[in-house]
């Protein structure tokens, strides 16, 4: 049975029947692991003899009648910046390449509960940090529609994994579009959820107050699945937020606002034209499209450059060669730390901790952090403005599609640039999806970015599955077929 | 704002031993970016207030009782050095 395409859904429907086992599902997905790996990188660690007696498990509790969730016995891949317990977790980085997680995360408390079976842990920029997995220490992950382009970063090991079908699903965290820009390069459905929806307790912070882990999947209705299968309030993040969520009436058609700064410059023809074709399917449905003005998504990226550096300064001052990880040796504590830093991390994140370091440093914090935090509560309030009005908000997910690996590595601002739709929903906390809408004129994937008011996490969702059916984009990428 | 970054009294404060390549190398980055981060310092922002939780929410804390988590040894398991249960590092003063 192929397997190309099925929902989780589907595939659950076809484990009860006893159509297929769980067992069976994973070794196809491992078939596909064996035939990509070698090509794609997208992995740091395959867990197969885990995988096998967990999905044989599962085996028996669809025999009894007793499986315990629809996830009971779906592949799932986790981004190796998120803590399972006994595994490793290096968050692609030499300073904690020896770092074995004695607890797990509370979204894996939630997903092993569901039964469901983790066949790895995926490649990523160091710490999340970059646009195109350039950055992981391990090396790079490949693009599985062209392995000369990159998959997008920081997540670019969970979206090409879900598009090549070595899992069904994965998680990936997104501080600036890092699961939704991979997820559109991959062409794969990438989710951001509402800030403080799903725990971030046992993911190994990079920005506080901008992560969030979300699913990538083949479909919105996985997404939908695999987020409402990890979200709720959770004592142990100090930011998780009571979950009462809000819905968007369903029964009337919507209004849809076009955000005129990212479909101006900078934005390729090629994105451009996705959301025309996306607003023009909207229309015919009977949906109300307006222009919407949000000037100050502008000054996002500034904004996004000054906050994450500066949280992740103070993050990542915990990796000092004494608790945990790396240690080069020094004559003095200080020394030790010195040398254990210059060793352990890599450029980007050098270079990220140093500009927060900066921006923190006495003289500089209210003009920098102060200001920047200000700045945002302006996005902020400005988003909530606009949903006053429009239900939803539509964009590029992506000012161009996947690049070539070295095209944006000389100049710091061309990478960042990559980010410029993604960032203005991770300052302002809100529900971001992005949805493969068709390919680019070199074949490669494109998609729209869809946000909501925040805590409209499952309205987002069911709008995003209408969209879907409208666009009807199907297609997955050729590389094992070609490769034989 | 200030554009020009001292790399070396950052680095010191970062803890990251920098090579004089790296120095160079990210010292040109740094300012690249800390000019495009300029545009910040000509809005006016006197009258906003600053939030830390993007949803404006205050942070809450668990209640101050005590449960099972990690063991002393399990919490120290990833240590480089341990003696005794404590974390062994080189002298911290010269």
């Amino acid at each position: 049975m192929n397997l190309n395409n099925l929902s989780i859904s589907k595939i659950n429907t076809l484990f009860k029947k006893k159509e297929i086992k769980p067992s069976e599902v994973y070794e196809q997905v491992f078939e596909k692991t064996s035939q990509s790996e070698s090509i794609l990188h997208a992995h740091l660690k395959i867990f197969q003899e885990e995988a096998i007696n967990n999905s044989k498990l599962s085996d028996e509790r669809y025999l009894k009648g007793e499986e315990l969730s629809k996830l009971d016995g779906i592949p799932i891949a986790i981004k190796d910046n998120i803590n399972l317990k006994n595994h490793e977790t290096t968050c692609s980085s030499k300073i904690l390449s020896n770092y074995v997680s004695p607890y797990d995360a509370t979204v894996i408390d939630k997903l092993r509960k569901c039964g469901v079976i983790f066949t790895g842990k995926t490649n990523l920029d160091e710490f999340a940090m970059g646009s195109s997995t350039e950055n992981s220490a391990f090396g790079p992950t490949k693009n599985p529609w062209n392995p000369d382009c990159v998959p997008g970063g920081s997540s670019g090991g969970s979206a090409a994994v879900v598009s090549v079908g070595s899992a069904i699903a994965s998680l990936g965290s997104d501080t600036g579009g890092s699961i939704r820009q991979p997820a559109s390069f991959c062409g794969v459905v990438g989710f951001k959820p509402t800030y403080g929806s799903v725990s971030r307790y046992g993911l190994v912070a990079f920005a506080s107050s901008l992560d969030q882990i979300g699913p990538i999947t083949n479909n919105v209705a996985d997404a939908k699945l695999v987020f409402n299968a990890i979200k709720g309030h959770d004592p142990l993040d100090a930011t998780s937020i009571e979950d009462k969520s809000v819905q968007i009436p369903k029964d009337k058609t919507a209004k849809v606002g076009v955000i005129k700064e990212l479909m101006e410059d900078g934005i390729s023809e090629d994105s451009k034209r996705e959301v025309e074709k996306t607003i023009e399917l909207l229309k015919a449905e009977g949906n109300e499209i307006v222009e919407v003005s949000l000037p100050l998504t502008k000054m996002a990226l500034s904004i996004y450059y000054l906050i994450a550096p500066a949280e992740c300064s103070a993050n990542l001052s915990r990796f000092d060669g004494v608790r945990f990880g790396l240690r080069e040796p020094g004559e003095t504590s200080y020394e030790m730390m010195e040398n254990t830093r210059a060793e352990g991390f890599g450029e980007e994140v050098k270079k990220r901790i140093l500009l927060g370091t900066y921006a923190l440093s006495a003289g500089y914090f209210d003009a920098y952090y102060g200001q920047a935090l200000k700045a945002r509560s302006l996005i902020t309030k400005d988003f909530e403005n606009k949903f006053q009005d429009v239900d939803y908000l539509i964009s590029p997910t992506t000012p161009t599609p996947a690049f070539k690996f070295g095209e944006k590595t000389e100049n710091p601002l061309e990478m960042y640039m990559s980010d410029l739709c993604t960032i203005p929903a991770n300052l302002a906390g809100l529900p971001a999806i992005s949805i493969p809408t068709g390919l680019s004129s070199e074949g490669m994937p494109l998609s729209v970015q869809i946000m909501s008011p925040a805590k409209t996490d499952n309205s987002l969702l069911d709008f995003s599955e209408k969209i879907e059916k409208l666009v009807g984009f199907t297609l997955k990428p050729t590389l094992l077929e070609d490769s034989k | 704002m200030k554009n020009e970054i001292d790399i070396e009294a950052v680095a010191k404060l970062a803890a990251i031993n920098l090579s004089d390549k790296e120095k160079e190398k990210l010292g040109k980055d740094l300012n690249i970016i800390l000019e495009h981060v300029d545009a910040l310092s000509k809005m006016n922002l006197e009258d906003e207030e600053i939030s830390i939780h993007p949803l404006r929410k205050e942070l809450t804390l668990r209640e101050d009782v005590s449960s099972e988590f990690l063991s002393h040894e399990e919490a120290m398991s990833n240590s480089p050095q341990t003696e005794d249960g404590q974390f062994v590092v080189p002298p911290s003063l010269d």
